[in-house]
């Protein structure tokens, strides 16, 4: 189908096309024989799970990678970038997920870095200005170029930074989730932005998990599998299951592994009335023996909060916890892993893992005391086996116990912190967007575990965005919203629809 | 040190080096460690070859001599700077500390064990003030040893009224001129001949902490801990790491290890000079540096710094011999320190 696709795209004047291109990293093939082209005025999404290779594709399109082999043309000539200048040069813009503004200094001053207009040696600041109120108005948006950028809310700086692709003439923009962390009203707006840009004959490279909002604006869209490229068609030719179906390239079902747990009566865990100023407040629930809990609701709904707070990472100022019937009290997070409890962040390099540090480092790193003698002396021998025990256990594909952690895979390195924890021998765990930025054999994997962790006698909450995955995965699900649990649901009786009604504050059930 | 078993891993994985353009993270670091004992072993060359003075078992007791303060120093600088953080007080903390032991000896007649254990003692606990400013206040390292050079080097003028304190008696200077395994026979003449000048007690204290610090490093728990935190502070917190406590342990051990060379280097002049170890600190962060312990912490080891202080000691001894002024040393050494962290920052660019 692939192939028929790309035959059909003759009408409208191609921007930019790559042919067959592959991309190789020590090991990991990353991209293999991927076509794409983007015509002028079209939104051209490119979907894929994570690991996919959408990213990979995008830094070569922009110049940070040079594919192996594949060509790449730009309005008819043959390109090849050896750097993001040069991409920029010709008008391939792209805009990041983790915006590139400096805060300290004011929108137009951003638009414009590195090309200020000047007059002899200093900035011409009423040019500078002007330039910058023009780039604004093309996109109608309404920022003051003189205020800082820190001022500014997040789909604001958005703004500035298409404002700022715009004045360098980019004819290829390139937005990745460009929607995540926007409400639905910025994100209306991004879209009306997005179709004048289209108007006016710029070509968008459009990535996002949203398949539902591609409906506004996209025209075609491309999918990704593991790297290879699986097909090209008109948006309008599709269904968001066909999709998600090649995304994933297996029906649905078999997303989620077959439950082995048995959820009993006897409660574990139960925390009630846990409040913490300004954060979340009268939060309660409970886990029982061979469930796993979700916690679902949006960004900033207080989920992840809660956990830490449980946890001992941050205060909590009133509420109580019991753990198998005992009271806890838990004020750092000390105390909270003696209780055995265990938290797995939500990002993993920030402050789930020591990067640097090697694998046998980071999976011993919860529980020194348990490798090393009463004066603090590490026992090499039991250090090595306990490591190896779990690189074995959970399956970890490193070459070796003292390879840094930063080289391996999002998976393994997931897989590590789950080790470090269950060195530990919890009773409680509490999984953070587990899944987060990992392709989709070892997302299985982990499902997996946190199955089989249940079936053992172990609480384990899921704490994730995707809603698909909650639903797949748990037995309960409490909904966050605005710091309170709008509602406690059984998993198997509700679906996306209810729980995003309780998720957006659009109703309340009494519990 | 792991030296020599490094080598043989080098040269079997030698192979497939080459094959893939990357290296792995143990070879960098062997080829790193090799980088500076190869540089220490081509000074050495280079200096044999143009003094004939240089390459004799009393200079070589003279360089490790004059090394010792700098490596006591660079071993507290590697503890901390591997958290992260960094330790500018350690040239006036030594200071303190001298004159604090010489006072109890002159003033208080105490005897000079006595003296020295309180020399090192107020190191501590400068360090200790050092570390709860750090981590219970939250200044930035930076900031709170600065501020801490600044009343150390006080209060040692302070007490003293800016003058040397003398007339110690000649056991305050043995921990200093004392050698261990020394052997002298007298001649016809009834002059003494030295056969061994022996090796000085502050070489002797120098290697023991050298190694004891760099098995607590590697194989304690409280080693591993210090990685942890430079390598990831919230990550080793939510670990179960005491991060505070951890962190004030290094600049204890900072400051102690800055009291100590103080003793040390006031008994060698059996006089305590406030005006001791002036940029000494500087000194103890090159060798960390040179020796490839990275500011950004997480990385470090002691043989590293161990090496870098013998090149900054072997390139000003050497240098000296050589007749060359004390203003082109310190061109020199300058050059020496950026040259090398550059290469070390050629290695960790991908």
């Amino acid at each position: 189908m692939g192939a028929s696709a790309i035959a059909a795209t003759a009408p409208a004047r191609v921007l930019l096309r790559l042919e067959n291109i592959s991309k190789e990293f020590p090991g990991v093939k990353a991209l293999s024989g991927v076509n794409f082209d983007l015509r002028a005025g079209e939104v051209h999404a490119v979907c894929g799970e994570n690991g996919a290779g959408k990213s990979t594709l995008m830094k070569i399109i922009s110049g940070v990678y040079q594919p192996n082999s594949g060509s790449i043309t730009f309005k008819g000539e043959p390109m090849r970038f050896s750097s993001t200048l040069q991409s920029e040069a010709v008008g391939i813009a792209i805009i990041h997920q983790e915006l590139n503004l400096v805060p300290h200094l004011t929108v137009a001053e951003n638009i414009y870095l590195a090309r200020e207009p000047r007059r002899g040696f200093l900035v011409d600041r009423r040019k500078l200005i002007a330039a910058a109120r023009r780039c604004l108005d093309r996109i109608g948006v309404n920022i003051d170029p003189t205020v800082q950028v820190r001022a500014l809310s997040v789909a604001q700086r958005q703004m500035v930074e298409i404002a700022k692709a715009l004045s360098l003439d980019a004819a290829v923009l390139i937005m990745d989730e460009p929607t995540s962390s926007l409400t639905e009203q910025e994100a209306q707006l991004l879209f009306k932005v997005i179709r004048d840009l289209k108007a006016q004959g710029t070509g968008i490279i459009y990535i996002s998990h949203r398949l539902d909002e591609m409906v506004e604006i996209v025209d075609r869209v491309t999918v990704l599998r593991d790297g290879r490229y699986i097909s090209t068609d008109d948006f309008a030719d599709l269904t968001l299951d066909d999709i998600v179906a090649r995304m994933v390239g297996r029906s649905l079902e078999d997303k989620y592994p077959e439950p082995t747990r048995v959820p009993g009566e006897h409660v574990i865990f139960s925390a009630s009335g846990l409040t913490r100023h300004g954060v979340f407040s009268d939060i309660g629930f409970e886990i029982r023996r061979g469930e796993i809990l979700g916690f679902a609701g949006l960004m900033g709904a207080g989920r992840t909060e809660v956990a830490r707070a449980i946890f001992g990472a941050d205060p909590l100022d009133s509420g109580t916890i019991t753990l198998d019937g005992k009271e806890l009290k838990i004020t750092d997070p000390r105390n909270g892993i003696e209780a055995g409890i265990a938290y797995l962040s939500e990002d993993r390099k920030a402050n789930g893992l020591a990067i640097k540090m090697p694998v046998d480092a980071n999976l011993m790193m919860a529980r020194m005391d348990g490798v090393s003698n009463r004066f603090g002396i590490i026992d090499r021998k039991k250090h090595h086996d306990a490591s190896q025990h779990y690189v074995d256990l959970l399956n970890i594909k490193t070459p070796s116990l003292t390879q840094p952690v930063r080289l391996l895979s999002g998976g393994n390195q997931q897989k590590i912190i789950i080790g470090k924890w269950l060195f530990r021998e919890p009773r409680v765990m509490f999984f953070d967007e587990p899944t987060r930025g990992i392709d989709i054999g070892a997302k299985f994997a982990i499902y997996q575990i946190m199955d089989e962790l249940a079936a053992r006698g172990i609480a384990v909450v899921l704490i994730s965005s995707e809603l698909p995955e909650v639903l797949g995965m748990t037995d309960r699900i409490a909904v966050f919203h605005a710091g309170r649990i709008t509602a406690t649901l059984t998993t198997r009786d509700t679906n996306q629809e209810e729980i995003m009604h309780y998720a957006s504050g659009s109703g309340r059930r009494a519990q | 040190m792991a030296d020599v078993t490094g080598e043989k891993d080098m040269q079997q994985r030698a192979a497939p080096t080459v094959k893939t353009g990357r290296l792995s993270e143990r070879q960098k670091d062997i080829i790193q460690k090799f980088a500076a004992l190869a540089s220490l072993v081509v000074l050495t060359a280079f200096f044999s070859a143009t003094s004939s003075a240089f390459f004799t078992v009393g200079n070589g007791m003279t360089i490790a001599l004059q090394v010792t303060s700098i490596a006591l120093l660079g071993i507290g600088a590697t503890y901390v700077i591997i958290t992260g953080g960094i330790d500018l007080s350690v040239g006036s903390v030594l200071a303190l500390a001298g004159v604090v032991a010489a006072l109890a000896v002159k003033e208080l007649q105490l005897p000079v064990w006595l003296g020295m254990v309180l020399g090192i003692l107020t190191g501590s606990l400068c360090g200790m003030i050092n570390g709860i400013v750090v981590t219970k206040l939250r200044l930035p390292p930076f900031i709170a040893t600065l501020g801490m050079m600044l009343i150390a080097r006080g209060v040692a003028l302070q007490i003293t009224g800016a003058r040397a304190v003398s007339g110690l008696g000649e056991s305050f200077g043995v921990l200093g001129n004392g050698s261990l395994l020394r052997f002298e026979s007298i001649d016809e003449q009834g002059f003494p001949v030295v056969a061994f000048p022996g090796i000085p007690y502050p070489v002797v204290l120098m290697i023991i902490i050298a190694v004891a610090s760099a098995y607590v490093l590697n194989r304690t728990v409280f080693g591993r801990h210090v990685y942890a935190i430079g390598s990831n502070a919230d990550a080793a917190r939510l670990s179960g790491v005491n991060v505070s406590r951890v962190t004030i342990y290094t600049y204890l051990i900072s400051g102690t290890l800055a009291g100590l060379t103080g003793c040390v280097l006031m008994s060698r002049l059996v006089t305590a000079q406030p005006n001791e170890g002036v940029m000494y600190e500087l000194d103890a962060i090159a060798s960390a540096v040179i020796g490839g312990t990275s500011l950004i912490g997480g990385v470090g080891t002691i043989s590293g710094t161990f090496i870098g202080a013998f090149v900054i000691g072997i390139l000003r001894n050497g240098l000296n011999m050589n007749g060359v002024s004390a203003f082109t040393q310190q061109i020199i050494i300058g050059l020496v320190i950026l040259a090398t962290v550059w290469i070390d920052q050629l290695r960790n660019r991908r």
